[in-house]
């Protein structure tokens, strides 16, 4: 593939960046590591804002949604393309080993966290087992 | 049936969605932003008015982590992501996030201002703005007559 961004001479036909009707949306690439309290989660949301990011808990399933908007002018026309616009969307299946009520995140430089704690384990009782 | 499995002791996270969608295209395996045979970053290029921007998407990058340098008509970027601190690869459940070293240079146009060229990177999205340089007036060249004289 060449370097050379723009080709000058050419007009493209028919680029624009008005939004698509119907917006692409694209699994995030994940990491997911194991850290001595639980999981972290870590995904790829780049042009996700803090207000523009759905990142939700119902029943076991974890779904996170990443609007993404472009801010640009409305003259802007699209002369070279290598990736794809569109929103962001993911969901996971939790475990009960999960504590779903201490699930925290952050954002930062278009990467979301998501830190999953482990359940406390029980600690095991004692039984006192008796003769008759 | 479980499809796909983290084949480690705690399995807490099953990622339903994806599982019958990686089995059948576990051949065309790839993450985005590095597939093969591509550059990374993967840019686009839009042309506002008289300027050009060029955006980026580099999610993940610190900025200080982060270069952008012009010379001689060729835009160059250049930058790394780390993965997370303290922890060893055999702590990843999953890792389709591209990390490590990477650099991009791009010809510029020739007709861009590069000592106006400003960038700025914000929510993971690198954008440069690149101003057109006016258009030269062509010159005239006076061609003698050699004969003359």
């Amino acid at each position: 593939m060449s370097n050379e961004i723009v080709k000058t001479t050419v007009t493209p036909q028919g680029s624009n960046v008005d939004p698509p009707v119907d917006p692409l949306v694209f699994t995030p690439p994940i990491d997911i590591f194991e850290t001595p309290d639980g999981l972290v989660l870590l995904a790829d949301l780049p042009g996700v804002t803090l207000e523009s990011l759905e990142l939700q808990v119902q029943d076991n399933k974890l779904t996170l949604f990443g609007r993404v908007h472009h801010d640009l002018p409305p003259n802007a026309r699209l002369i070279h393309q290598e990736y794809a616009l569109g929103h962001f969307l993911r969901s996971f299946i939790l475990s009960e080993e999960v504590d779903h009520e201490r699930v925290t995140a952050k954002l930062n430089h278009g990467v979301l966290e998501v830190f999953l704690p482990r359940l406390p384990k029980a600690e095991p009782r004692r039984i006192p087992v008796t003769t008759s | 049936m479980a499809v796909f499995r983290w084949g480690q002791a705690w399995d807490p996270i099953r990622d339903l969605e994806r599982e019958v969608d990686r089995l059948l295209a576990s051949v065309s395996l790839s993450f985005q932003g590095i597939r093969v045979g591509r550059q990374y970053p993967p840019v686009n290029v839009y042309e506002i008015e008289d300027e050009l921007l060029l955006m980026a998407e580099l999610p993940g990058t610190r900025p200080e982590d982060l270069e952008v340098l012009v010379a001689d008509g060729v835009l160059t970027l250049k930058g790394k992501r780390s993965g997370a601190e303290g922890i060893t690869d055999d702590h990843y459940r999953r890792q389709e996030r591209p990390r490590g070293d990477w650099q991009r240079s791009l010809t510029l146009p020739a007709l861009i201002h590069e000592d106006k060229l400003t960038a700025e990177f914000t929510n993971g999205v690198l954008r440069v703005r690149l101003p057109k340089a006016p258009a030269t007036v062509p010159r005239q060249i006076h061609v003698a007559d050699g004969n003359s004289g």
